[in-house]
This record gives C-alpha cells, sequence and structure tokens, in this order.
C-alpha cells in the first residue's frame, strides 16, 4: 500500500525530468513553470497552515522579500541572482522569525488579521521607499547573467529550460520538506498545536518555538518562490508580490487541493493554474461563442472577450467560497471521503447479502 | 500648533466615517461571531451605487444614503441567507477565507462590469470648505460628519430603546441564553448582517464625493475597519465609535507630520501595538 505512491511518485518525476526532451513548444514549459511555483507556494504555506494550524494570510510578505531582494541586489548591486538569493532569503526568514515572535502571541483571527497587516506594512514600504524599489514603478530585470562555475558556463537562461528545472528542483525540495516534517517529532509537535494549543502547551510543547520553527521552514521555500518569480518572469512591482491578493492564493492552493497533507497542494495547484490559463488564453470565451451563449462580434461577445482573460480573481473567489462551503477539507479530502462512503456502502451490501 | 489642530479636527471628521464602518463590521461579529472580510467590499458596492444614483438620477451623494442603505440592507440579508449562514459554527478561519472569499467575488464582479477606471464623483460642494474658528473644514467632510453622527445617533436609540435592538445585544451577550429567552437568533442574525452590510454601504455613500472609487478600494477599508474594531474592542459599538475616532486622528496626523503615503503604516503598526499589548481593545472582552 505504501510503496504504490512512492512509485507513482518516481515515475512522475522521471516523466517530469524527460519532459523537456520531448515537449519545445515555449508555452508548455511556461505552463509547467507556473505549476511548480504554484507548487512551492502551496507547499511552503502548507508547512505553516497545514500541520501547525496558522493560517497566515500575509505570505506575499515573505514571497515580496525574496523577490525584492534578490533583484535589488542584482539591479543596484550587481550580485548575481544565484548569490543574492541566499541573502534575500535569509533576511525574509529574519524577517518572518521576528515577527512571528511577535504575532504568534495571537491566536485564530487575531493572527490572520496580524498576519494581514504585516504584509501591508511591507508593500507600504516597498511602494513609498522609491530610492531602493522604484515605488509602483517596479523593478525590471535586465537580461539574466549566464550562471558560470570555476569560469565555466554552465547554463544561461536563453531557453525556458533552465527555469523548468530550476522550479522543477525547488518543488520536488518543498513536497520533502513537507514529508520530512510529516515524519519527524517536529510535525507531531506542528500537529499537536494545530490540534488543541492548550493541551499541547500543557504537555511541555513550547508554543511560539515550533511556530517560528515552521514559519521559518515556510518563509524559506515563500522567499525562493519570489525570487524564482522574480527572475522569470522579470518584473515586480508592490501589486504583483506583495499584494494581500498574492496572499490569498498561497491560501487558495493549499486549501483547494486539502491542507495537511502533501498531495494537498499539488492538487491545489493543479486545478487552479490550468484554469487561470485557460481565462487568460481566452479559453472561456472562446468555449461561450462555440456553444453560442454568446455571439463573437455583439457588444456583449467583445465585452467578454476583453474581460474574462482577466476574471482570474473573480475565479479565485468563486473557488474559494465553493470549496468552503462544500469541500472543506479540499479535493482531496472530498475525494478519500467519496472512496470511504463507496466501501462503506459496499460492505453493507455485501453485508445484506450475506444475512439473507 | 495650527498644522496640529487642523490635523485633529480633519481626522475626527474622517474618523467619523471610520466609526461607522466599524460599527458596521463590530455589530456581525458581536451577533453572530463572523468576522466580515468582506465589510469593505460592501462598502465599495456602496460607493458604485452612490457615484451611479449622482450620475444618472442626479442623486446628491448624500441624499442618496437613503436610497443606498436599504438596498445594501437587502443585499446584506441576500448574502447572510445564501453564503454567510453555512459557516456560522465552522471555524474561525474557515469563515475568514469564506468571506475573502465573497469580496474577491464582489471586487473583481464590479471590475468585470465597470472596468478597473477610478471614478471622480464630484460635485458642487466637493472641494468647498468653511473656516471655523481658523480651521478649514472641508464641507463633503463635515456634511459626511453630521450624517455620520445622526445615523450612530439612530443606530444607538434603536439598540436601547426597541425590542428588536435588545433582542441583538441579547443575542451579542448570550446566543444560548437568548434563544432560551424566546429569541429568533436566526432572524437576529439576517437582521444583523443586513444592518451591518446597510452601514458599510452608507459609509461608503459618504465617502463617494471624496475618495477615488475603484474595485480595489474596499480592501483598504476591511483592514482599517478590523483597526477600528480591535482597537474598540471586537463586539463593542461604543469601542468602535471611540476606535474611528482615534484611528482617523492618528492617520491625519501621520499625513502632516511624515506624508500622506505612510500614514497606512502608522495604522497597522498601533494596530499590531494593541493586538499585542491589550488583544481585547479599549472597551472589549479579552478573546485571545
Amino acid at each position: 500500500m505504501r510503496a504504490l505512491p512512492a512509485l507513482l511518485s518516481l515515475a512522475a518525476l522521471a516523466a517530469l525530468l524527460a519532459l523537456p526532451a520531448a515537449v519545445t513548444s515555449p508555452y508548455a514549459l511556461h505552463v509547467m513553470i507556473l505549476l511548480f511555483l504554484a507548487v512551492i507556494q502551496g507547499e511552503s504555506w502548507n508547512v505553516l497552515g497545514g500541520y501547525t494550524g496558522q493560517y497566515s494570510v500575509g505570505h506575499a510578505a515573505w514571497f515580496g522579500l525574496g523577490a525584492y531582494g534578490t533583484l535589488m541586489l542584482m539591479q543596484f548591486e550587481h550580485v548575481a541572482p544565484w548569490w543574492g538569493v541566499w541573502p534575500a532569503v535569509a533576511l525574509a526568514v529574519g524577517a518572518a522569525l521576528v515577527v512571528g515572535s511577535i504575532t504568534f502571541r495571537l491566536r485564530g483571527p487575531y493572527f490572520v488579521l496580524a498576519s494581514i497587516a504585516v504584509a501591508e506594512i511591507f508593500r507600504l514600504v516597498a511602494l513609498n521607499w522609491k530610492d531602493m524599489t522604484n515605488g509602483a514603478e517596479g523593478i525590471l530585470t535586465s537580461d539574466l547573467p549566464p550562471l558560470q562555475v570555476a569560469g565555466h558556463v554552465v547554463t544561461d537562461f536563453a531557453t525556458k529550460v533552465p527555469f523548468y528545472y530550476a522550479g522543477l528542483a525547488l518543488a520536488v525540495l518543498t513536497i520533502a520538506a513537507n514529508w520530512a516534517v510529516q515524519h519527524s517529532k517536529l510535525g507531531y509537535c506542528f500537529q499537536a498545536i494545530r490540534e488543541d494549543q492548550d493541551a499541547a502547551h500543557s504537555l511541555g510543547i513550547a508554543l511560539t518555538f515550533y511556530k517560528n520553527v515552521a514559519l521559518a521552514i515556510s518563509a524559506f521555500f515563500t522567499a525562493w518562490a519570489g525570487a524564482f518569480y522574480a527572475l522569470y518572469v522579470g518584473f515586480i512591482d508592490p501589486g504583483t508580490v506583495l499584494s494581500t491578493e498574492v496572499s490569498v492564493q498561497f491560501v487558495l492552493i493549499s486549501i483547494i487541493g486539502g491542507i495537511g497533507t502533501i498531495g494537498g497542494p499539488v492538487v491545489g495547484a493543479l486545478v487552479l493554474v490550468p484554469l487561470s490559463e485557460a481565462l487568460r488564453a481566452n479559453l472561456l470565451s472562446d468555449a461561450i461563442f462555440k456553444l453560442h451563449l454568446a455571439d463573437e462580434t455583439s457588444p456583449t461577445g467583445l465585452f467578454l472577450k476583453d474581460n474574462l482573460a482577466h476574471a482570474h480573481a473573480l475565479i479565485y473567489g468563486i473557488l474559494m467560497v465553493v470549496v468552503i462551503l462544500f469541500m472543506p477539507d479540499g479535493v482531496l479530502g472530498f475525494a478519500r471521503g467519496l472512496v470511504a462512503r463507496r466501501r462503506r456502502a459496499a460492505a453493507a451490501a455485501q453485508a445484506e447479502g450475506s444475512a439473507s | 500648533m495650527a498644522v496640529f489642530l487642523q490635523s485633529v479636527v480633519s481626522g475626527v471628521l474622517v474618523g467619523g466615517v471610520y466609526a461607522l464602518i466599524g460599527i458596521g463590521l463590530t455589530l456581525i461579529f458581536g451577533v453572530m461571531r463572523v468576522i466580515n472580510f468582506a465589510h469593505g467590499e460592501l462598502l465599495m458596492v456602496g460607493m458604485y451605487l452612490t457615484y451611479y444614483a449622482f450620475t444618472l438620477l442626479g442623486v446628491d451623494p448624500f441624499v442618496s444614503v437613503l436610497l443606498v442603505a436599504p438596498l445594501m440592507f437587502l443585499f446584506g440579508v441576500l448574502l447572510q441567507r445564501a453564503v454567510i449562514q453555512r459557516v456560522l459554527g465552522a471555524l474561525p478561519q474557515n469563515q475568514i477565507l469564506l468571506t475573502i472569499g465573497v469580496g474577491l467575488i464582489l471586487s473583481n464582479a464590479v471590475m468585470l462590469v465597470f472596468t478597473s477606471d477610478y471614478k471622480i464623483l464630484s460635485t458642487s460642494y466637493s472641494s468647498g470648505s468653511v473656516m471655523l474658528g481658523g480651521i478649514s473644514v472641508s464641507q463633503p467632510l463635515f456634511f459626511s460628519f453630521l450624517i455620520t453622527a445622526a445615523v450612530t445617533a439612530a443606530l444607538y436609540a434603536f439598540l436601547i430603546k426597541t425590542d428588536i435592538g435588545q433582542a441583538i445585544r441579547a443575542t451579542a451577550q448570550d446566543r444560548e441564553a437568548a434563544q432560551l429567552m424566546g429569541v429568533n437568533v436566526g432572524r437576529i442574525g439576517l437582521l444583523a448582517f443586513g444592518l451591518g452590510t446597510a452601514l458599510a454601504g452608507t459609509a461608503g455613500a459618504l465617502v463617494s464625493p471624496t475618495y477615488y472609487i475603484f474595485p480595489q478600494v474596499g480592501s483598504a477599508f476591511t483592514l482599517k475597519a478590523f483597526v477600528v474594531v480591535v482597537l474598540g474592542g471586537m463586539g463593542s459599538i461604543i469601542g468602535a465609535t471611540v476606535g474611528g475616532l482615534v484611528i482617523g486622528t492618528v492617520e491625519s496626523l501621520a499625513a502632516s507630520y511624515f506624508s500622506s503615503g505612510i500614514k497606512e503604516i502608522f495604522v497597522y503598526l498601533l494596530f499590531l501595538f494593541v493586538l499585542l499589548v491589550k488583544p481585547s481593545g479599549l472597551l472589549g472582552k479579552s478573546r485571545m
């Protein structure tokens, strides 16, 4: 039973490693890279939100610090990104620990509120500290220098393939981190805090310490995700890396799949990324025209074509409401519930059959 | 000194509206224990209603309160019935995420329909001001403060003097006891959410002559409403009134002495400070 998921994961990994050899379409690679990014985001949020039960809606803060730190070092100090990302990530983890030491004394909704306020402070600083961050204009990267080790060019970033492998590596690392958390004493402490803080505390679990450890792991990968996003997209501004919408995305990926599980954020990413890409590529409006629900040239049709491409945030909101109302344990939890119900029904039918 | 007085006066005037936003939020929280993260978006909807009442029907924004408040009340009741009701017993986190989702739906639906362009509602008195004892008072702010004060007074009278008001307060104080006393807490919940939404809409109408109107304007107000409510104490209406005035003044002082771009940083820092030092707020009970 145990071996099957492991085998499947290995097969999936092998397929993903081989994929760029078979698929050369830049768009397909682009979607895969976005998918990896979403997996990293969801899995890193999951360490704190899923296992420890601390629903941060302020992860944009660590994402933004990773993104801004790396790009600012590159633009203004000419530090190559693969060196610059380390101080940026360290800064994010350090800031997270300071913030965590203060806000982890708060519980439930108060913690959620505090996490949003902290991220807003970071956004406002980035917006107003124009000398360092370019304010609302954001930072546009020039071309990335090729990665050299001991004078040899290992890779340049002319195609999407290096980003593909970097994203895959980061995604695998964050998944591995979740696995390690789930199967360690640390993870048991996290889950004890999630289930009942007071009971955990009375058992001698240092609440703030363990929450901070979870946050540090979470912020570490989140900041990496931010740096990866910044280098891949080549442009950041306070709205795209530090806004509440970004924070919501972290939560959404985990919630949709199912929080507190390793597969949950992967499932969430698999739902969310293709959906928003389909919207962006006008697949939804095309489908509406094909089904003759609206005429392409009518004012309504033109309106749909213009606007549905930007509707991904609307879809996020709808998904959030639907998931919380109808599948609070996420798609994975929902599917497990279905399987369990099937089995019980089958067992009941069998019992009935043998009784009669 | 003149700058100081001037800032305090305009801070108090703006703070009145913040108080109104906070009262709506605290009423919803008090009665239903639901933290409504779509509160600012409800305010935004009120702003759009006011804007279109003004441009299409020529209704003055301050008069349109009479139109906006009942419409928003109905909208709130519908929202409560359709969505919020279903998560009343759920984890607070899930309630928060649900209402964030509702907020996203509202702001993005408005963006889809009315585009993300900034709209400005300019009346004949939009930039007018009167001098009171050497201090210049902006006319729209002054009117909105008067209406806020009237609405707040009416709400107090309603909550204290009427039977329904008493039932609302009883439900907020102890849901089960109220139910045992024959209060229909389900209906009170509908009423409270409707009232809270109407107050958010009213606040939206009142700020529409002084703020840019755009689909994403709500989130800033949501967070501000929380600061107001946490400062005063979750569930306390008097607390929200005090909190609103304090936040308005802090913001106004920060804008005069530092810069208006970072005035909100001061508000959030104050928020974090209050959460840590006295999470129960100035007038509320601890809910750590």
